[in-house]
């Protein structure tokens, strides 16, 4: 590059920075410069914080200039094709190394309490998004309510248990069930709209269901939620710290230990979660599987073709449902405790984030979308209130970097040869 | 087989008065014509005569406003297609290709015309418990779903790329597979909606072959299937057609076969100034 | 600090409760023999609430009707354009300026400019460098935005509800019956009135000035339109500007109107004002504003005559409902699916 061309580039990156600059002070001259803070008399005060829209302002300059400068032309155009593929040949390695490690997770040194946490809500996580994948990534559909099936899912339980004293392994398959029956009643009427309208219901549903839970207070317990919901037991083995006779450690031998239960929640998810997982690869090499692929590429076709648009959308609906209601039933025996406040709609965000950074349909690139995005948020946990902020922020960043996910390219059902790349670009989205 | 060929000759779709309003529009006005089992019907007609409506009412995107259109099946059973809607009518035997090709673009050319036996094979999976537990009924089932597929890959030359993304596909490859797809449901009736659009002379030739082949039942083992299309190339049209019918301003003008339709002075006169391919 | 088991719902701001809604447009329990007239109150009530719902709802129709997505952060522009009222209406009072027409005007005015400037950063950042890309990545990127929003406020002003004392007082009485009196506000008026202003330079923008028939054009067919030489890019900003100021409109009149404001104020408010703009059929302007009014009356009688708590079920299941029977919406345009 030629001297001029490359003062002349920095003119100009320098002159973008200024304009950059001038947007952020503008952004933050109000919001950050006065702060409003609420006295003891109830009436409003103003802070000045010059100083900080200030280094706000200038840490805009730098980071303006520093991409235009250094980030952008080092971006090759192709680096994130390039990327795709290599995760999905890594995948092949990638995916068995990685159940590997979970399989033995609770059993390597250094592992404690708060990791066998982690994995556990990480796995939830996985768990949700590989059941969210079966609507939105197979089937196209697009559902921002999918938390309504894991609260149906985790009220089931806890109702169930508190009413009827049923155990979590009889609670298990009727959560699932009850969860499944919910989404076929709220998918049925709705199931034929148009993408967005979708969105939007489902959405509704979502919240509707919340808004009831919260205020049949006689059933629900409405804000406070029920507690004392029974932890799980080992097949009728309790985990408790007595260590008599009937209890897990007892009829096994051990020396009592907390950590058994927190072990066995870890492989009951890990075992829901491989469920899903299962389920989901071998479906989609059934015909039903590839109707829901089908519709999700066009639906008009489909019609054509004499596929019942309406019924294949609600098994798909149903059968995500179901695994987030195993999933609720799951969480309601972890925490012990539910109330409506774990089933906001951020969790269908969340998990929808999940599904789509992962790549739509790609169940390696959404378990490791939930391990980052969770395992992350976790990382952060310094951050206190800034946490939120930069796990937003990161799912901007990462959805204009990747479009189309980590795991961009689709996995043929069947082969007739040998396999050859499906190009992203082709897939469709689907309209609901 | 054999009670195809006894009943050849007979109509396998019989359309009557057919019409079709949109508010104040009268689109299709009152159309009779009958396709004749083991023929090739062309549908033709200047811009806006209504052959696309006449298309959508048989095919069941459109419901019609009034009229019948009865198809008669090798089994002697008859479906009454204004009757039934979206996926009943490729369920009771009428198969369809778009005249803006609708493949599923993501998926392999194998799994689209897997996708085109589906009801074929979700009976055969079990209720999906059979299937996912990897029963041999299934499988079975799979295989000959398969085996069919290749012998229509074979027929319409995609053999080669059958695990290739559908949308990767050249433009004629494309128009090609959405038949063979169409095909693939076993259909009474193929129902194409201008095959021949954007397709260099050398393809359309093998078009018509195909399209010839799969009349008289030899393009694969399946049955002789009858064809009913709408096309703007008038040579294509010319050349493999049996019966020609056309339509202008939403009313049938003419019909018969197409040395006797190029004659007709209403046809002539519809045409006037434009489509002289022929 | 690393012990304890963690929160499954980790993500959760134990702030954020869902239950702190204000519950608007109740006044006095009804009475037998004034039936009438609490019925007009809340006709009264429900139209002004109605209305802020339309600006927002009109913000979403329009960057749905040209880019084709929801703006899942444009309740939370609404949320910040409340913010940016409240702290010009506390820079205002500590200056000993306010009171009167002229600075809420001012306000308003402080509002919009500074809140727009928010939405025309939004789009930039977050949706731009996705346009024309597969349709999920926008929505997840939009959704992203609206947490970007709803932490930064709370980061940078607090977690805390913030109260407004009352600015505008008083009003007219309407008709009294019996003990019961029917009032129409001052601050029912000034939302009436500046909504119907508001509206009326938004009518005439988009009908009347070229930007508006670049605005319907890129509506109608964006490739076309950028053919035709309509700068796509900014026509498309300006769709964000103008939806950022109506929804600070809608935020300094909301703040004036129910007296607080908090972080998370936009997300419920956001939701309802999409449900109108659906409602209306999205897409359609007028359509908006028709669908505001109804979800503000809908939710305004049924909290006066049934249950507060069930109030956004009832909006909500007004969606369903019209979607089901009516699916493009009240005004919106009938698709003919092409084959």
């Amino acid at each position: 590059m030629t001297a001029p061309g490359k003062a002349g580039r920095l003119g100009a990156a320098l002159l973008d920075a200024a304009k950059a600059m001038l947007v952020a002070f503008g952004l933050f001259v109000v919001m950050v410069g006065l702060r409003t803070d609420v006295s003891s008399s109830g009436a409003l005060l103003l802070r000045t914080r010059w100083m900080d829209v200030a280094l706000l302002c200038a840490a805009v300059f730098v980071l303006r200039l520093a991409m235009a400068l250094w980030v952008r032309p080092r971006l090759p155009a192709a680096g994130s094709a390039l990327l795709g593929t290599g995760l999905t040949r890594a995948g092949l390695l990638f995916g068995p190394a990685l159940l590997a490690v979970a399989l033995v997770l609770p059993f390597i040194p250094g592992i404690g309490r708060y990791e066998l946490d982690l994995g556990i809500l990480v796995l939830t996580y996985v768990m949700l998004g590989w059941g969210l994948n079966i609507v939105v990534g197979l089937a196209g559909l697009l559902d921002l309510g999918y938390v309504a099936f894991y609260a149906v899912g985790a009220y089931s339980y806890a109702l169930l248990a508190q009413y009827f004293g049923l155990s979590f392994w009889i609670c298990l398959p009727l959560a699932g069930i009850l969860a499944a029956f919910w989404g076929v009643l709220l998918g049925f009427p709705v199931l034929r709209l148009r993408g967005d309208y979708l969105a939007i219901v489902t959405l509704a549903f979502g919240e509707i269901i919340r808004i009831v839970l919260l205020n049949w207070v006689s059933l629900t317990g409405g804000p406070n939620g029920i507690s004392g919901i029974p932890r799980p037991t080992f097949f009728g083995l309790p985990f408790s710290m007595s260590g008599g006779p009937g209890t897990f450690a007892g009829f096994f031998g051990l020396e009592p230990s907390p950590s058994h239960r927190v072990i066995f929640l870890y492989y009951l998810i890990l075992g829901l979660a491989l469920l899903t997982n299962w389920v989901a690869i071998r479906i989609r090499r059934q015909p039903i599987g590839r109707a829901w692929e089908a519709l999700r590429e066009d639906e008009i076709a489909c019609r054509a073709l004499g596929i019942n648009i309406t019924n294949t959308k609600l098994t798909a609906f149903a059968l995500g449902a179901m695994f987030a209601g195993f999933a609720g039933a799951f969480f309601a025996t972890r925490q012990a405790f539910i109330s409506p406040e774990s089933f906001t709609f951020i969790e269908s965000a969340i998990i929808l984030a999940i599904v789509v950074l992962g790549g739509l349909g790609s169940q390696i690139g959404i378990a490791v979308a939930a391990i980052v995005m969770i395992g992350g948020f976790e990382l952060f946990r310094d951050l206190d209130e800034y946490r939120m902020l930069v796990f937003g922020a990161a799912m901007v960043v990462i959805m204009v970097a990747r479009p189309r996910g980590l795991v961009g390219s689709r996995a043929p059902s069947v082969l007739l040869g040998e396999r050859r790349r499906i190009d992203a670009s082709l897939v469709g989205e689907g309209r609901g | 087989m054999s009670g195809a060929t006894e009943e050849a000759g007979s109509e396998i779709l019989r359309v009557e008065g057919l019409t079709m309003r949109f508010g104040g529009l009268l689109a299709v006005d009152a159309v009779d014509f009958a396709v004749q089992r083991g023929s090739i019907t062309a549908l033709i007609g200047p811009n806006g005569a209504g052959k696309t409506t006449v298309f959508n009412c048989i095919t069941g995107f459109y419901r019609p406003t009034g009229g019948r259109i009865r198809l008669r099946r090798a089994d002697g059973s008859v479906a009454e297609l204004q009757r039934l809607k979206d996926h009943s009518i490729a369920r009771a035997g009428v198969a369809r290709t778009f005249q803006n090709i609708r493949l599923f673009a993501g998926m392999t050319v194998l799994e689209n015309l897997l996708i085109a036996q589906h009801l074929k094979l979700q009976k055969a999976t079990g209720f999906g418990i059979g299937a996912m537990l990897g029963l041999s009924g299934y499988k079975a089932a799979e295989a000959e779903a398969i085996a069919k597929a290749v012998d229509w890959l074979r027929a319409t030359n995609l053999l080669d790329r059958a695990d290739d993304a559908a949308g990767a596909l050249p433009y004629g490859a494309q128009r090609r597979l959405e038949i063979a797809r169409a095909m693939c449901t076993g259909p009474a009736l193929l129902c194409l909606d201008e095959p021949a659009a954007g397709l260099n002379p050398r393809e359309s030739d093998d078009l018509a072959k195909l399209l010839a082949a799969i009349r008289d039942g030899t393009a694969t083992a399946s049955a002789p299937t009858s064809v009913l299309l709408i096309e703007h190339d008038m040579g294509i049209v010319m050349r493999i057609s049996d019966q020609v019918v056309v339509l202008d301003h939403g009313r049938k003008i003419a019909e018969g076969p197409p040395a006797t339709v190029r004659s007709d002075r209403h046809v002539i006169a519809a045409y006037l100034g434009e489509e002289e391919e022929a | 600090m690393r012990q304890g088991p963690l929160r499954c719902q980790m993500l959760q701001n134990p702030l954020r409760s869902p239950t702190a809604c204000v519950t608007v447009g109740t006044t006095v329990p009804p009475q037998k023999e004034s039936a009438l007239a609490y019925a007009l109150q809340q006709l009264i009530n429900g139209i002004s609430l109605g209305m802020i719902y339309g600006l927002i709802a009109v913000g979403y129709t329009m960057v749905y009707g040209i880019i084709g997505m929801i703006n899942f952060a444009h309740g939370d522009i609404f949320m910040v354009g409340a913010f940016v009222a409240l702290i010009a209406i506390t820079l205002l009072t500590s200056s000993d300026l306010m009171g009167g027409p002229a600075a809420i005007i001012l306000v308003l005015a402080i509002s919009m400019v500074f809140t727009a400037l928010y939405g025309w950063t939004v789009e930039r950042v977050a949706y731009r460098p996705l346009r024309g890309s597969f349709r999920l990545a926008p929505l997840i990127s939009a959704i992203g935005m609206s947490i970007v929003l709803q932490n930064f406020v709370q980061v940078s002003q607090g977690a805390r509800v913030k109260p407004l004392e009352p600015q505008v007082q008083g009003g007219i009485e309407l008709m009294r019956d019996g003990n019961f009196v029917v009032q129409l506000s001052y601050m029912q008026m000034l939302i009436i009135g500046s909504t119907l202003a508001v509206l009326a330079v938004f009518t005439w923008l988009v009908t009347q000035t070229a930007l508006g028939r670049a605005m319907r054009a890129c509506e109608q067919d964006r490739r076309m339109a950028s053919l035709l030489g309509i700068n796509t890019d900014r026509t498309i900003s300006l769709a964000f500007v103008i939806g950022a100021s109506l929804a600070a409109v809608a935020g300094t009149l909301y703040l004036l109107r129910y007296g607080i404001a908090d972080f998370f104020m936009g997300f419920i408010v956001g939701v309802k004002a999409f449900t109108a703009a659906v409602l209306g059929g999205i897409g359609s302007l007028p359509g908006a504003v028709l669908g505001g009014l109804l979800i503000g009356l809908i939710e305004t009688f049924w909290s006066a005559y049934f249950s507060v708590q069930y109030k956004d079920v009832a909006a909500f299941s007004i969606l369903v409902l019209t979607l089901i029977f009516l699916p493009t919406g009240l005004l919106g345009r009938q698709e003919v699916e092409k084959v």
